[in-house]
């Protein structure tokens, strides 16, 4: 145990210079990850998020029916065997709507972070590495952004660019990398008085290779935690749009929209609105127990 | 005496200066059209003696809760409907010189006679000397005159008061080019005569007389209190009911006015309306909480089908009707053929399916019951629901078997009472039987308003409620080609507009109607419009609950924004 202490800085002095981090790096990627499978509600939440991800890929195959096809003849239809979580106000089966309801959620979650992630780290290591001027400028207007109300924000892009799944992305994306771009920023504060970084500045490393191949690398862990945690923050930021109607646009399914379009007949019909909403509840915790364990897995020290 | 078209066009001038009442005012009108081209009545219907029916006693407690599912879902932000008609206060407060019958035909209430000289452009009320306000002080020709001009003052700051621009030099008082208030053509000549001198002939102002916004204010209590004075216990009202208690954002609660000429056959003693958010449904109602409410889609069918509630619930006349706009400037609207395929692929039996009870099949403008209604075989046909002459359309054109279309937008305006469900089984049965893909495209509502009049929007699930029952409303208020205004589509035919002229113009009624179904003929098959279904709504009333009046097609007519009389006409039984 004594030896898997991720003693970054230790270890790479002595090490060469090249090959320190890799090795370094899959240490501390193996130790995290037997730390992580030792966290039970971890792996639960991770094999369901797996297991949701699954559903959104294949949901072609797993739908029993189509989220588009009318059943005038089966409105409103309780759950029975026939459709397990009974039909909506046109006769579609809730259940395949929710199947692929997966696939939008799991979209947004997974395209916000590409876009969040390729916005904030950039910006915070910027700001991080070059310190002075381009900081003080980079961190104030990381701070203005910090100050708009974010939910608020997403709504006004999402109505000037129009519902749809790729605005949804932008909007998303555009208002989210804030926190990221700060944790990126203070990582990579520490890490550049580092010796290993000041070693490959005097070998004669630029920027870029400085930046990408030896002070990113080392702040990968904080990356990692805020996008575990950044995915359902997104796919809840998209289920609460699609509720108050400027998310997807129907047909095409969401959870936020099915629970969003069925409150109204809650008393009438509890399953239109409730299995949307235990969907969005499961997906939740889950991502939230997988990201509380990453985090520990990966910084042990927070405990 | 008819009003002349000049004379309405004006009237017209007038509403949309007011901008948000329009369409209220054109209800008004309707009256003029519809019922021999008489704008208002000039007696009041005698008071039909009240008789309970066998079996029926009177309760001894006469108390009546009503609200929830729209009405009051908010704090109304005052009751001072002489300073602003959209207060949202309880209006069976005052009484005005006129009012709407269940019929919505304005007939005289304070007033007991209405004459006017001969071109219409002076008019003299006469009122009746026993009514009093609820401070048991007399209500006169001055309280009018005052209150009138208290709108019509700059100072007031009162934001419809162009309401009142067609009383001489009111116009000109509100913009501060007449100073002196004694200029204004309002002016009692003794405490019981009022004399409204206007600015030309205007055979409409009595009907306008009958309006929210016509109604009186309480000197005294306005000179006390200012804004305030519709607060509980500064409050001086003339009409059934005054206001006792105001508990904001919780409660009201109202007592009959003893003192008002009508209050031998007032008999609710205590009215009770809670401020309740439309999120919250029929619960009060269920819970007994309420004896008469308004309901909203996802109630209706639980009400429905409660044994018990279920006799409670009745239908309100709300004319209207939801229809789909395919715009004939974009594509591939463009092309006559693709509209009629749209026409002839909506499946509307199945598509009013989802609105729960709230929508009928619709096969033109007018639903049945109301003038100018086409039942007429011909007609049915024309966009009748016909999967293979819908696709039998296409032939010849890009999207032949149903391939090759366009990405395509269905835009509605946020709105609830199931509007949403209705457009998306209409994208259903695009899908199915054209194999039309379609987005759904929710727009916040002045956006969609903008994009509409700029006809801007490539497909349009839209409604219109009828403003008062005559074909003018529903045909060229709506699809008249030469509108410069709020026009909802690019469609134009001259032939259709010849029509609309013709009917607009025409004084036989028999005649006028022909001109109407004509139209009707012409823009179906030329599909300027896809009717897909009417409205209806409910409203649910405890069995205690008697009273309420019923209009000429025989239905129960509630409070709306036009007739807001239905409280002085209601009693409690005895439950058993």
């Amino acid at each position: 145990m004594a030896l898997s202490t991720p003693a970054s800085g230790t270890s790479l002095a002595a090490a060469g210079l090249a090959a320190a981090p890799s090795t370094q790096t899959s240490n501390l990627w193996r130790d995290a990850w037997r730390r992580l499978l030792r966290n039970k509600l971890a792996v639960l939440g991770g094999v369901t998020v797996i297991l949701l991800c699954l559903v959104a890929i294949c949901a072609d195959f797993i739908a029993p029916y189509s989220y588009t096809k009318a059943n005038f003849g089966k409105i409103y239809e309780f759950p029975s065997r026939e459709f397990p979580l009974g039909t909506d106000q046109l006769g579609r089966d809730v259940l395949s709507r929710m199947i692929y309801g997966a696939r939008v959620s799991m979209l947004v979650g997974v395209g916000a972070q590409v876009i969040i992630v390729m916005i904030g780290v950039p910006i915070g290591l910027v700001a991080g590495y070059l310190g002075g001027r381009v900081d003080l400028f980079l961190t104030r207007f990381i701070d203005v952004m910090y100050a708009f109300p974010r939910l608020l924000f997403v709504i006004l892009i999402m109505s000037m660019l129009g519902a749809g799944l790729m605005n949804i992305f932008i909007a998303i994306g555009l208002t989210g990398w804030v926190g990221i771009a700060r944790q990126t920023r203070a990582q990579v504060l520490s890490i550049k008085e580092k010796e290993f970084v000041e070693g490959a500045r005097a070998l004669g490393a630029g920027f870029v290779r400085t930046v990408t191949k030896h002070v990113l690398p080392s702040a990968l862990t904080p990356i990692v935690v805020s996008v575990t945690f950044g995915i359902p923050e997104a796919i809840f930021t998209e289920a609460a749009l699609s509720f108050i109607g400027v998310g997807i646009n129907p047909p095409t399914p969401s959870w936020g929209q099915m629970v969003g379009e069925n409150q109204q007949y809650l008393r009438s019909y509890w399953h239109l609105c409730v299995f949307p909403s235990i969907a969005i509840a499961i997906t939740m915790l889950s991502f939230t127990f997988f990201g509380d364990g990453v985090r520990d897995a990966l910084d042990p020290k927070m405990n | 005496m008819r009003i002349p078209d000049e004379q309405l066009a004006l009237f017209e001038q007038r509403l949309q200066v007011l901008g948000v009442g329009r369409r209220d005012f054109l209800k008004v009108v309707g009256a003029m059209a519809a019922f021999g081209g008489l704008g208002f009545a000039t007696r009041a219907e005698a008071a039909k003696a009240f008789k309970l029916a066998p079996g029926e006693k009177l309760a001894k407690e006469q108390v009546m809760r009503l609200g929830g599912g729209g009405p009051w879902q908010n704090d109304p932000s005052s009751h001072d409907f002489n300073k602003d008609l959209y207060c949202t206060g309880v209006a069976w407060q005052f009484a005005g010189l006129m009012v709407f019958n269940a019929d919505l035909v304005a007939e005289p209430y304070l007033a007991t006679k209405v004459q006017s000289n001969k071109d219409g452009s002076v008019w003299t009320f006469t009122i009746r000397k026993d009514s009093r306000w609820s401070d048991n002080s007399p209500v006169s020709a001055r309280d009018f005159e005052w209150s009138w001009k208290r709108q019509l003052d700059p100072e007031s700051k009162a934001p419809y008061a162009a309401f009142l621009y067609d009383i001489k030099n009111g116009e000109a008082f509100n913009k501060k080019q007449v100073t002196n208030r004694d200029e204004v053509g309002v002016k009692a000549k003794d405490d019981w005569t009022l004399e409204v001198t206007l600015e030309g002939p205007r055979g409409y102002f009595p009907v306008l007389a009958a309006y929210l916004a016509a109604l009186p204010a309480h000197r005294g209590a306005v000179e006390k209190h200012g804004d305030k004075w519709t607060e509980a216990g500064n409050i001086v009202t003339n009409g059934p009911f005054v206001l006792e208690q105001w508990d904001h954002n919780k409660q009201m609660v109202l007592r009959k006015n003893p003192h008002f000429f009508g209050a031998r056959d007032v008999h609710v003693e205590k009215a009770v309306v809670p401020i309740i958010p439309v999120q919250a449904g029929a619960l009060p109602y269920e819970n007994n909480e309420l004896d008469l409410t308004w309901l909203q889609p996802g109630d209706l069918k639980k009400l429905q089908a409660d044994p018990r509630m279920q006799k409670d619930v009745f239908q309100y006349p709300f004319p209207g009707t939801w229809y789909l706009l395919p715009q004939a400037t974009k594509p591939p609207f463009d092309n006559l053929k693709v509209r009629r395929a749209v026409a002839h692929a909506i499946d509307r039996e199945n598509v009013v399916k989802v609105s729960q009870g709230l929508a009928v099949p619709a096969w033109s403008m007018i639903p049945p019951g109301f003038p100018g209604a086409v039942d007429d075989p011909k007609i049915k046909a024309i966009q009748r629901f016909d999967k293979k002459a819908a696709l039998e359309q296409l032939k010849g054109t890009p999207f032949e078997g149903g391939k090759n279309w366009p990405k395509i937008t269905l835009s509605m305006r946020e709105e609830g009472l199931g509007s949403k469900p209705l457009a998306e089984a209409v994208q259903a049965v695009l899908l199915d039987s054209l194999n039309m893909k379609t987005d759904l495209e929710v727009l916040e509502q002045r956006v969609f308003r903008e994009r509409l009049w700029k006809q801007d929007l490539q497909f349009v699930w839209i409604r219109w409620f009828m403003d008062y029952p005559d074909p003018h409303n529903e045909y060229f208020d709506t699809f008249y080609g030469k509108k410069t205004t709020g026009r909802r589509q690019a469609w134009v035919n001259e032939a259709f507009d010849k029509e609309l002229e013709a009917g607009r113009d025409t004084r036989d009624p028999k005649k006028r109607l022909e001109h109407y179904k004509k139209a009707e003929e012409i823009m179906q098959t030329d599909v300027g419009y896809v009717p897909v279904a009417w409205v209806v709504r409910f409203a649910a009333a405890k069995p205690w609950v008697k009273g309420i009046e019923k209009n000429k097609q025989g239905q129960n007519v509630i409070d709306g924004n036009i007739y807001v009389d239905m409280m002085r006409h209601i009693y409690i039984i005895e439950k058993g």
